[in-house]
């Protein structure tokens, strides 16, 4: 009876589990497996030099990595910090129409990728931009965001701010609202100020949820490859603005280097890992 | 230690007024209780006393002070939530000196403080411990000890034992009345509890759709209700309402006949009878009030729906027409089974007579 009926289960997931090891599991492995061959002779040999050997010697590489590493400790703690501002702000009593504000927040999400960058490319021109022009109006001389490397990745850094700091927000407002009302009403009463409260108290109860949103970012940011490849123009100028996402696809698509390209894939999925786990590890909540 | 006094306080939000003209007066070291159904405005009017909640009109005094535009943290107060509303990130210890750890109190006085809240409320060894460590009971202990912590004047308590069970309720409740006798500070605690309220009180207000209906020591509301809602709500099992009609009222006594028992007769005393014959009345008798048959004033012939026996005493539940349920305390009536029929009297002076609209005919 109970093998009958656990075969009536395997047989109704059987669809899902063959999907998920045809495009799941087995490119996992082969790539793993590919990661350790020769892929630009034919045929393919087992040659673990050949990709591991040059990952770690390839100054392209380190090219990307620094670049993506310089994007992901600026990036993800300004944007969880303007995620966090923001929350609070879409939290508070005295704001009005808190679900317009709440779409708006969230909106970059849902706006296309190419006409996100697209529109982004207009703004931060060099000659008829608005950004340049604001500068300007301020008395800034224009910035070549396109023509110098560091623009260049500042530019890349606010975009994907923009994008995704209205997506934590959410994330982290959902946090704020699950601490309850009387904890601040007993912290009003012990005389407590609005800002030792938000320091002592929701801070630390959003920790975990900030955690959460920290590890997505970082994972994000190690992946990084749309906002590079469209909006300064393939990580121009001259792999200033080149990440480990957008090195792995011109390895992987462009020079059909497949075991160099999976290589790189697993660097970045451990890069990945590490740092998630040693921030969930900073950040544990102490015994 | 202060009394406290409000004094026409209104609460409204737009124009749905939520506390209507609420005045009393509560004296330095009183067991005050508020008690009511659901939404009458009992826990408003701790907040608005807190200064959690803003008032609409009136006064509110702590001590000699007008209050009503005082921060909650400067009004002397502390106040025990029913969610307890603990630091969940901080222990025991934290919960208790945080207050005061944050509005830069000496650190010597502050450990001094928690150590002796600790003594007092038997929770030493629970002092390193987080909220989510503790059982329902010692949550509301630390809540408590987080409130004696600040040497409040006057302690609020916001239905404090409502998420306890049953036995903890009546544990804690044990103890908070101990804690009052050994501070002697003015206590101000809401509950729909009307068992906690009159164990606990020195004075119960009970207030039914943000008016204070009566106020009053707990015996004084049982034995002498001002209106039909105060007489059903004080006492359990609640006090048997039976419809009526007045057939004939004299200078001092009023007769009237049950409509839905048979028309029984009863003539009760009235000082100040109002209303004629004909007039439709209620009236009410206490479970523990029907007496033997033949040993009172009328009797009643009834049909045992439920009998409980609770070994000291049971519980006759008799449906009869008109949809209205009669309870019968008895002491010795283990013998009585479903569908018997029993016949019990009523003492007209320890009946009580309301008119239609509910108040009470003295």
């Amino acid at each position: 009876m109970q093998s009958s009926r656990n075969r009536a289960a395997y047989g109704f997931l059987a669809p899902y589990l063959l999907i998920f090891a045809v495009f799941w599991i087995w490119p996992i492995i082969s790539s793993f497996v590919m990661s350790f061959q020769n892929t630009r002779i034919n045929p393919w040999t087992f040659s673990p030099g050949a990709n591991w050997g040059r990952l770690f010697s390839d100054p392209a590489f380190y090219n990307a990595l620094k670049n993506t590493m310089i994007i992901l400790v600026i990036q993800v703690p300004v944007m969880i910090t303007l995620a966090t501002i923001m929350a609070v702000l879409l939290n508070s009593p005295l704001l009005k129409a808190k679900g317009l504000f709440r779409f708006a927040f969230f909106a970059p999400v849902v706006v296309g990728e190419v006409a996100y960058a697209a529109v982004f490319r207009l703004m931060f021109n060099l000659d008829f931009g608005i950004v340049n022009k604001l500068l300007n109006a301020a008395g800034i001389p224009s910035i070549s965001w396109f023509a110098e490397a560091p623009a260049a990745m500042a530019l890349l850094i606010i975009a994907v701010t923009w994008r995704w700091a209205g997506y934590n927000a959410i994330i982290i407002l959902a946090g704020l609202q699950s601490i309850p009302d009387d904890v601040y009403e007993a912290a009003t009463l012990d005389r407590v100020s609005k800002l030792k409260q938000f320091i002592y108290i929701t801070l630390p109860l959003l920790r975990p949820i900030i955690l959460f949103c920290v590890v997505l970012s970082i994972i994000g940011s190690m992946q990084l490859f749309t906002e590079p490849f469209l909006i300064t123009n393939r990580g121009g100028p001259g792999g200033g603005t080149e990440t480990l996402g957008l090195f792995l696809y011109r390895q992987g698509f462009a020079s059909l280097n497949f075991g160099y390209a999976s290589a790189i894939a697993y660097t970045m999925a451990a890069l990945a890992i590490a740092i998630s786990l040693l921030n969930l590890w900073v950040g544990r909540e102490p015994k | 230690m202060a009394e406290l006094s409000l004094k026409g306080v209104v609460k409204r939000y737009g124009s749905y007024e939520i506390i209507r003209n609420a005045s009393l007066d509560v004296a330095d070291g009183e067991f005050v209780v508020f008690v009511g159904p659901s939404g009458c405005g009992k826990s408003t009017l701790l907040r608005m006393i807190a200064g959690l909640e803003h008032i609409t009109d009136g006064e509110i005094r702590i001590g000699s002070t007008v209050v009503n535009d005082v921060e909650p943290a400067d009004r002397g107060i502390a106040m025990v939530f029913q969610s307890y509303a603990l630091y969940p990130h901080m222990t025991v210890e934290e919960n208790l000196a945080f207050g005061l750890r944050m509005t830069g109190n000496p650190k010597v006085d502050t450990q001094r403080r928690v150590q002796r809240v600790a003594d007092i409320l038997q929770i030493r060894e629970l002092m390193k411990r987080r909220p989510k460590q503790l059982s329902g009971g010692q949550r509301q202990r630390v809540a408590i000890g987080r409130a004696i912590v600040r040497e409040p004047q006057v302690f609020l308590f916001d239905e404090p034992l409502s998420n306890l069970d049953a036995e903890l309720r009546v544990q804690m409740r044990v103890e908070i009345s101990r804690l009052h006798k050994e501070l002697g500070t003015t206590m101000i605690y809401v509950t729909h509890d009307q068992t906690e309220a009159m164990t606990l009180a020195d004075k119960i207000v009970v207030l039914r759709g943000g008016n204070i209906e009566q106020i009053g020591a707990p015996l004084d509301l049982y034995d002498n209700p001002a209106n039909q809602f105060v007489a059903g709500f004080v006492g359990s099992p609640k006090m048997n309402f039976m419809s009526a009609e007045i057939i004939e009222a004299t200078d001092h006594s009023v007769t009237i006949t049950l409509l839905n028992q048979g028309n029984v007769r009863v003539t009760l005393p009235v000082e100040r009878p109002r209303g004629g014959s004909g007039e439709r009345v209620t009236l009410g008798i206490r479970p523990e009030h029907f007496v033997k048959a033949g040993q009172g004033d009328a009797d009643l012939t009834i049909k045992v729906d439920v009998a409980e026996h609770l070994g000291n005493t049971s519980y006759i539940y008799a449906n009869v027409t008109g949809g209205e349920q009669i309870i019968i305390e008895r002491e010795e009536s283990r013998n009585e089974t479903n569908r018997d029929l029993l016949t019990v009297a009523i003492r007209s002076s320890h009946a009580f007579l309301f008119d239609s609209d509910g108040n009470r005919l003295r």
